[in-house]
């Protein structure tokens, strides 16, 4: 039997289908777990709600807009400064926050009125903000407000603004993704198709579903546009209100998280013929894969290939450093949603890591069928992980680091595992050929920190190691099994770029490609 | 120039200073041994309450939700409840209290939570758990309502009211601290130590600041325990430090069980300490002793280094939980330092009434604002539009890019302040806490002025 039970799970038997431990020559029918249902109450589940998955996720990100919550303070509150999704526009989105601030007499008598005042209200405060998206949550969908009806309303009095209103209250669905979805479809419904864009280029794409932590956007768009690719629109990290609005007149959709925003693809191929093209910028080859096939798309591999050397070139002897010392460490790889396909096998390849479990708070079947295909034997999957499940998986796999959540990390730092933040990342970003080294680089350093090797010692033991002097190094606690060849290879190197990797690409300047169509 | 007091004048809100009333109920509910608390409503209401204590804390604490997907919002959740109280308690052996907080959502909805509870404890607990205590406590905490702290203060009076008995009366007092860090706690119980006096301490939150164990064993939980609670019914008075975090509470023993409530003040600085200490002398007739008359000559020391060299004339915006805010206007203003602006983030229309803020009205002599259901744009638009001119700010973590932006240097204090390292180990209380706070407003002006280069040479001698 695939289904794996947890002690801690056995009085909730409707548990056991959604976690199983690949098996050997088992397939994907033997081992799938369910996915996608709801929660069970009382479970302490890590879901989110489909507030923050419309608003926080995906709304947010978007750079030049003022987002509302309609709404009590509390929803905006609890979502604001807890990711690190960044913007070249001195992170406006990042900094400012509006909440309609619902009281209650307004849930007795209608907030309407008060989000009226509240829309004018934000625009007189940032008058160089014409754009504004509008969330609702659970108290005001409850109580029924008509939100697009206002927003029309302003729309007509203020023929400058254009606004966007996404109604995906808390309760709508059992996660977060629930609001992924709803926030596509309004986004295709509303606003894509109303403003037409300049097309500079012949090569013309929509980066899809890349919501710009610590960077990643940027890293990948400096790609695209080394290759003379016009990127018109980012769904949505870095990206402008504007430019989304014009997303019908790409040549191809490029799809990174096909768990956030595969929707708007399918729609945007089913309304306006653009094909969706599933990429990947984690991970050297997946990466350079993703160049290639969007290089063949446009018929200007060439372009890819000479990027691919040219990072390959430069990187690689960096990665491999790396994976020389992360041979056959044990992984949990439980993130939010589709990383656990984007990471598992490649992180296994290219870093020589060994990946024990994999789990999704709020994935569907498919992402499990995805991650758990490209799990070796002996994999524990798990949905809609809970807090007991977790430490029970812990304590039987001891996974040497865990990849996560910034507060499920901190449960594992209790039992002595070393946490990397899945989501918002460590020392960021992760995505591109360098983004890819820091990643190795900040799970070698999770793994070999000195530190980490104290927290194992019990003092008070006889037995406890005397140190002999007073530090370990990193290397100290890592090269000790390495072959001579590999210790003192000329070629292999630790991670050699800055601190801030990501700022100087907005400097860059790019190569301008001849035309062939006017 | 006078002290004004006014209410943000736009309705909505640019960047909120407070939470939610959901909120403070799970800080109760984190602060009480063996509890774990269940939030009806949505899962965001938790699931983000967890991340921000975890990035105040670096710890991660364990609440539960009832889990409301839309078919509990159409037909009612009240079901949702009793499933996740069952699976709670099934799995979680040593869990004995259980708070059911409410949301927004599910107030709206209606949901009947008290019948729930009576209908569990009839049934369920009965049945399905006959020789085990467990008592579930309903808190009424819809976000429309007040704030993260009168969602506090709501809780700690419903788990008083549920546990509190008049036993046999004792010699502790009740020492409801508000909501605090363990910093804190750990210098309000010193000082009861040093003046031999026992307390119920609400809430025992010290541990929140947990160990890791070579064993995996540690985990960060409160510690005040169901016979702590119980004890409170015993007590000779009950001190509120915070008066809009505990003061319902309060009330509540000296109503039901006529124990004297000593409301305030929140001890911050080395004037309202002393309150406190003599306010301890009185209602126990214990006399205040040397060590603390040491103590508090440390302290006195330690500002007479700071206050008319470096402080005197600073001009100060302050935001935040009342109380904590009050408090440090109180103590700047014995530094010499000029608070001009105060915010306080909720719509509590008792500020008005508060003497401390009377008191102000009464005596600044210069030009202060307080401003009631504020937020950040309160203060960002003073600076950016209006002119405001500010040499600190205080204020929690939220704040952080008003500080970065303007180039305004400022000290994060309260809750929460994530981004800065351990900021919860230290008290902003007690003589301690005076010492540390004009020290590290010292300190962050010390480094502004060499960032600047702003006669940063001064430093060399002093």
């Amino acid at each position: 039997m695939p289904h794996h039970e947890f002690e801690c799970s056995k009085v909730i038997p409707e548990r056991k289908k959604h976690a199983v431990i690949k098996g050997k020559g088992e397939t994907l029918a033997d081992a799938l777990p369910q996915g996608y249902l709801n929660t069970i109450p009382g479970s302490i589940s890590e879901r989110g709600c489909a507030y923050c998955g419309a608003k926080h996720v995906i709304g947010t990100p978007m750079k030049d807009v003022i987002h509302i919550s309609h709404g009590p303070v509390g929803c905006t509150y609890d979502t604001w400064q807890t990711k690190r999704y960044i913007s070249d526009n001195d992170n406006f989105q990042l900094k400012y926050t509006y909440a309609t601030d619902v009281k209650e007499k307004h849930i007795v008598f209608g907030a309407e009125k008060l989000l009226k005042q509240n829309i004018i209200e934000a625009f007189k405060a940032f008058p160089q903000i014409k754009r504004m998206t509008i969330y609702q949550t659970c108290a005001t969908a409850l109580i029924g407000d008509d939100i697009n009806a206002i927003a029309e309303e302003v729309m007509e009095e203020m023929p400058e603004v254009d606004i966007f209103v996404c109604n995906s209250p808390g309760f709508a669905g059992p996660s977060q993704s629930g609001g992924h979805h709803k926030i596509n479809i309004a986004w295709i419904n509303q606003k894509v198709g109303t403003v037409e864009p300049e097309i500079t280029g012949d090569h013309v794409i929509n980066y899809v579903g890349e919501y710009n932590i610590q960077g990643d956007q940027e890293v990948m768009v400096d790609y695209f546009k080394r290759m003379g690719i016009q990127v018109l629109s980012t769904f949505t990290g870095n990206g402008s209100y504007d430019g989304l609005r014009a997303m019908h007149r790409a040549h191809l959709n490029v799809l990174e998280c096909a768990r956030s925003a595969e929707y708007i693809c399918n729609e945007l191929r089913v309304r306006y013929g653009i094909p969706r093209l599933d990429i990947d910028g984690f991970g050297f080859k997946p990466l350079a894969d993703s160049l290639r096939k969007i290089g063949m798309f446009f018929g200007i591999e060439d372009r890819a290939k000479a990027i691919i050397d040219e990072e390959v070139a430069r990187w690689k002897p960096e990665l491999d450093w790396y994976k020389e010392r992360l041979m056959g460490k044990k992984v949990c790889l439980w993130p939010g949603g589709s990383k656990l396909w984007h990471w598992a096998h490649v992180i296994e390849e290219e870093m020589g890591l060994k990946v024990v479990s994999v789990y999704t708070k709020f994935g569907h079947q498919g992402d499990m069928e995805k991650g758990i295909a490209r799990c070796g034997e002996g994999t524990l999957a798990i949905d809609d992980p809970n807090e007991l499940e977790g430490l029970e998986a812990l304590e039987m796999l001891k996974p040497d680091i865990i990849l996560t959540g910034k507060r499920p990390g901190e449960v594992a730092k209790k039992v002595r595992v070393p946490y990397l933040n899945a989501h918002a990342y460590h020392n960021g970003p992760y995505k591109g050929f360098e983004g890819w080294v820091r990643f190795a680089r900040d799970i070698y350093n999770a793994i070999y920190s000195p530190i980490h090797q104290l927290s194992g010692i019990d003092i008070t033991k006889d037995n406890a190691p005397e140190w002999g002097n007073g530090f370990r190094t990193r290397q100290m606690l890592s090269d000790g099994n390495l072959s001579d060849a590999v210790r003192n290879s000329e070629t292999l190197r630790q991670y050699t770029g800055g601190y801030d990797s990501v700022s100087k690409l907005r400097e860059r300047e790019y190569p301008a490609f001849e035309r062939k169509v006017g | 120039m006078t002290c004004e007091v006014k209410e943000k004048g736009r309705v909505g809100t640019i960047n909120p200073i407070f939470t939610c009333q959901p909120a403070g109920a799970q800080f109760v509910s984190i602060g009480i041994k063996d509890c774990i608390g269940i939030v009806h409503g949505g899962q965001g209401c938790v699931m983000f309450v967890r991340l921000i204590f975890s990035q105040h804390y670096k710890e991660s604490f364990e609440l539960a939700s009832s889990s409301l997907h839309e078919d509990g919002a159409v037909f009612g959740a009240c079901g949702r409840v009793e499933e996740a109280v069952d699976v709670l308690l099934s799995r979680y052996p040593d869990v004995k209290v259980v708070p059911i907080i409410t949301t927004c959502s599910t107030e709206i909805i209606g949901d009947d939570v008290d019948g729930v509870i009576k209908k569990l404890n009839e049934g369920l607990l009965k049945e399905k758990f006959p020789d085990r205590e467990v008592h579930l406590i309903a808190m009424h905490t819809p976000s429309f309502v007040g704030s993260m702290i009168s969602g506090y203060d709501v809780a700690v009076r419903d788990v008083v009211r549920h546990f509190a008995k008049r036993e046999a009366p004792n010699d502790k007092i009740n020492l409801l601290t508000g909501w605090v860090n363990p910093g804190d706690v750990k210098e309000l119980k010193h000082l009861l130590g040093e003046m031999d006096i026992e307390a119920n301490v609400l809430f025992e939150i010290e541990s929140f600041d947990s160990p890791i164990l070579p064993d995996g064993s540690a985990v960060s939980h409160g510690n005040t325990t169901i016979e702590d609670l119980i004890d409170t019914g015993n007590a000779r008075a009950t001190f509120a430090l915070n008066r809009y975090e505990g003061t319902k509470a309060a009330e509540y023993l000296q109503k039901k069980f006529e124990i004297p409530a000593i409301i305030g003040p929140t001890p911050i600085g080395i004037r309202n300490t002393d309150i406190f200490l003599q306010n301890l002398k009185k209602a126990t007739g214990k006399p205040i002793p040397q060590s603390l008359a040491h103590e508090r000559g440390v302290a006195i020391d330690a500002l007479a280094d700071l206050t008319h060299m470096f402080l005197a004339e600073k001009r100060v915006a302050i935001y935040g939980a009342p109380d904590l805010v009050i408090g440090l206007a109180e103590f700047c203003l014995d530094l010499e330092m000029k608070p001009v602006l105060l915010l306080l983030g909720d719509d509590n229309s008792k500020y008005v009434d508060d003497p401390r803020i009377k008191a102000l009205q009464e005596n600044v002599d210069y030009g202060m604002e307080i401003v009631t259901n504020a937020d950040f744009w309160e203060l960002e638009n003073r600076i950016k539009n209006e002119g405001l001119e500010l040499d600190l700010i205080l204020g929690h973590s939220k704040g952080r890019f008003i500080s970065i932006d303007y180039n305004i240097p400022m000290l994060r204090v309260g809750f929460p302040t994530y981004d800065r390292a351990g900021l919860f180990r230290y008290p902003t209380v007690g003589y301690g806490g005076a010492i540390w706070l004009a020290e590290q407003m010292a300190n962050t002006l010390f480094a502004d002025m060499e960032h600047k280069k702003n006669k940063e040479w001064v430093l060399n001698v002093w």
